[in-house]
């Protein structure tokens, strides 16, 4: 019985122990965005999102958003007879995400040791080894083309990184931080992440998360639904649609006396 | 005012595809040409992804050309007749060209054909039309040219069978002229990707010989039905058809093939083939410069040419 007692006792102890460091940990690296979920409604132009939380004084921080790693297949261009530039095939990229944002206190190089940036996959260069391209010939050929990968994706304000914009400040010993930041339009719908990593001498002491919803909402919901799930229905409402403009349209100006 | 698009899953200010479809319809009021050649890279620049540009295109295309086919038929510009034969023909030949692009797509060749066939195509219909309506705007000269053209193509279009006469347009010739020609403008239209009123232009006039304006009024009827069908079997098939960006352009393209109908009637046959001329040149042009220069990005999304 007394052993039983002595478990419990310990067990117990062992729970307030456990307790009392875990909420250490988050107190030091907190993280909340302003937009959990953002509507993609029939006038929708973009957003903004605001990521703000508190850290330990004295640490860096990097905020990364990303969206769910995938396959992205785009035609390369290429020079035909050494004079004509024309798609010359298909390049697949894979493990790459959609959208990638990384905004961080000061230049990640001087933050951050490689190693904690391939195992985080934090900056495009750690992206670039992360990512795999095919076909390509070699290691040369496979960093320009992941150079040309994001001029693609920033042209198309899906990717972005920055430094020194996290606006930072100290109150009793802690790091209050925020960023704000322009949502493209070009985001698809889609769960997309947001973590938040604290850095002490140059590795990775915490990590906070938080998520980002896109969703479609009224008209621009149904009309993508009935596109991807009732094809036939769809292209015939399209169609009767554009022929009754088209008639109308004839009507009201043989009405005016536009054509006669 | 800015409004977002379902499928191209992008937002855009509305005046610019209403302007843009109003200039586009003005074209096909005027010349017959559904555009396609035009409007669907001002949609890739603007950033819509080239199958959602090309599919969209060819929805507003049908609401563009029923309201210019409509103004022509009011006119008495439309032979039907002519039009079924060259859609017939169109359509096999259509079905040919698919194929065809299957294949190339197979041997990797795809993209230069196609290129290549924009270049040729646009680039001879472009400097014929252009040096044909100049020549014959000056009329003693055009007089001598055309009766010993005629009398060069009138002699073997007349040695074909299965003649009959084409009230509408007033010409004679064998029902297979407009189907083998309308075949053939169908496999490159399939290949190029467009629905190939600004080459079915010309055979109607070169090799048909119809009148100008029975040719743009006959041409917007077929270009109708060629779209009809590309549009259904885009939303059917691939699911690329973006109805509000369709709208937005039907809003412009319906009143400018209106007020281009109207316009053509006050412009002389010769004087709208040199326009229709002149812009045909400056997309070939436009074309060159792109298979020449630099590119600023050296991927693209997949999909369209």
């Amino acid at each position: 019985m007394k052993k039983f007692k002595f478990l419990i006792l310990l067990s117990f102890g062992f729970l307030i122990l456990n307790f009392a460091f875990s909420d250490e940990a988050f107190a030091m690296l907190t993280v909340k965005e302003n937009h959990e979920n953002i509507k993609i409604d029939f006038f929708y132009h973009g957003s903004t999102v605001s990521v703000s939380g508190e850290a330990d004084s004295g640490t860096d921080l990097i905020i990364k958003i990303t969206s769910p790693e995938g396959h992205q297949s785009l035609r390369k261009k290429g020079k035909v007879a050494g004079l004509l530039w024309m798609n010359v095939g298909e390049l697949k990229f894979e493990h790459t995400p959609n959208l990638y944002f990384l905004h961080s206190t000061r230049n990640i190089d001087e933050i951050l040791i490689e190693k904690e940036m391939d195992k985080y996959v934090i900056g495009y260069s750690a992206l670039r080894r992360h990512t795999e391209i095919n076909p390509v010939a070699n290691e040369n050929e496979k960093t320009e083309w992941f150079n040309e990968f994001v001029k693609f994706k920033e042209s198309s304000r899906l990717y972005s990184t920055s430094y020194g914009k996290i606006s930072t400040t100290v109150e009793n010993g802690t790091l209050h931080y925020y960023i704000n930041l322009n949502w493209p339009y070009q985001a698809p719908p889609g769960d997309y992440k947001v973590t938040v990593y604290e850095i002490e001498d140059k590795k990775i002491i915490e990590i906070a998360e938080a998520k980002v919803l896109v969703e479609q909402v009224s008209i621009v919901k149904i009309l993508s639904y009935m596109s991807k799930n009732k094809g036939a229905l769809y292209g015939v409402i399209s169609i009767v649609i554009a022929l009754a403009a088209g008639f109308g349209v004839g009507m009201i100006f043989r009405k005016s006396g536009g054509a006669h | 005012m800015f409004l977002y698009l379902p499928v191209a899953l992008t937002s855009i200010n509305i005046m610019i595809p209403v302007g843009l479809g109003l200039a586009v319809g003005l074209l096909s009021g005027l010349f017959g040409v559904g555009g396609g050649f035009l409007m669907t890279p001002l949609l890739i620049m603007l950033g819509i992804s080239p199958t959602v540009a090309a599919a969209t295109d060819s929805n507003q295309i049908v609401a563009a050309s029923t309201s210019g086919t409509y103004a022509h038929w009011k006119m008495g510009n439309v032979d039907f007749k002519m039009g079924l034969y060259l859609l017939a023909g169109g359509f096999a030949g259509g079905l040919v060209g698919v194929q065809a692009i299957k294949v190339l797509r197979a041997t990797g060749n795809a993209d230069f054909v196609i290129k290549m066939t924009y270049v040729f195509m646009l680039g001879i219909v472009g400097i014929y039309m252009f040096i044909e309506s100049l020549t014959s705007m000056k009329k003693k000269k055009t007089e001598e040219v055309k009766t010993e053209k005629e009398s060069k193509m009138s002699k073997f279009l007349k040695s074909l069978p299965f003649q009959t006469h084409f009230e509408k347009s007033g010409v004679t010739n064998s029902l297979l002229v407009p189907v083998i020609f309308g075949g053939f403008v169908g496999i490159l239209a399939a290949i190029m990707g467009v629905g190939g009123g600004f080459l079915m232009v010309p055979v109607m006039v070169y090799i048909l010989r119809m009148p100008m304006h029975v040719v743009v009024g006959t041409s917007l009827f077929q270009i109708l039905f060629n779209c009809i069908e590309v549009t259904f079997l885009q939303a059917y098939t691939n699911h690329n058809v973006d109805f509000i960006l369709a709208v937005l352009l039907l809003l412009g393209s319906t009143v400018g093939a209106q007020v281009g109908a109207v316009f053509g009637r006050k412009l002389k046959g010769d004087q709208l083939k040199i326009i229709l001329a002149v812009i045909v040149l400056t997309v070939t042009v436009k074309i060159i410069f792109e298979l020449t220069l630099n590119p600023s990005l050296l991927l693209s999304q997949a999909g369209g040419h």
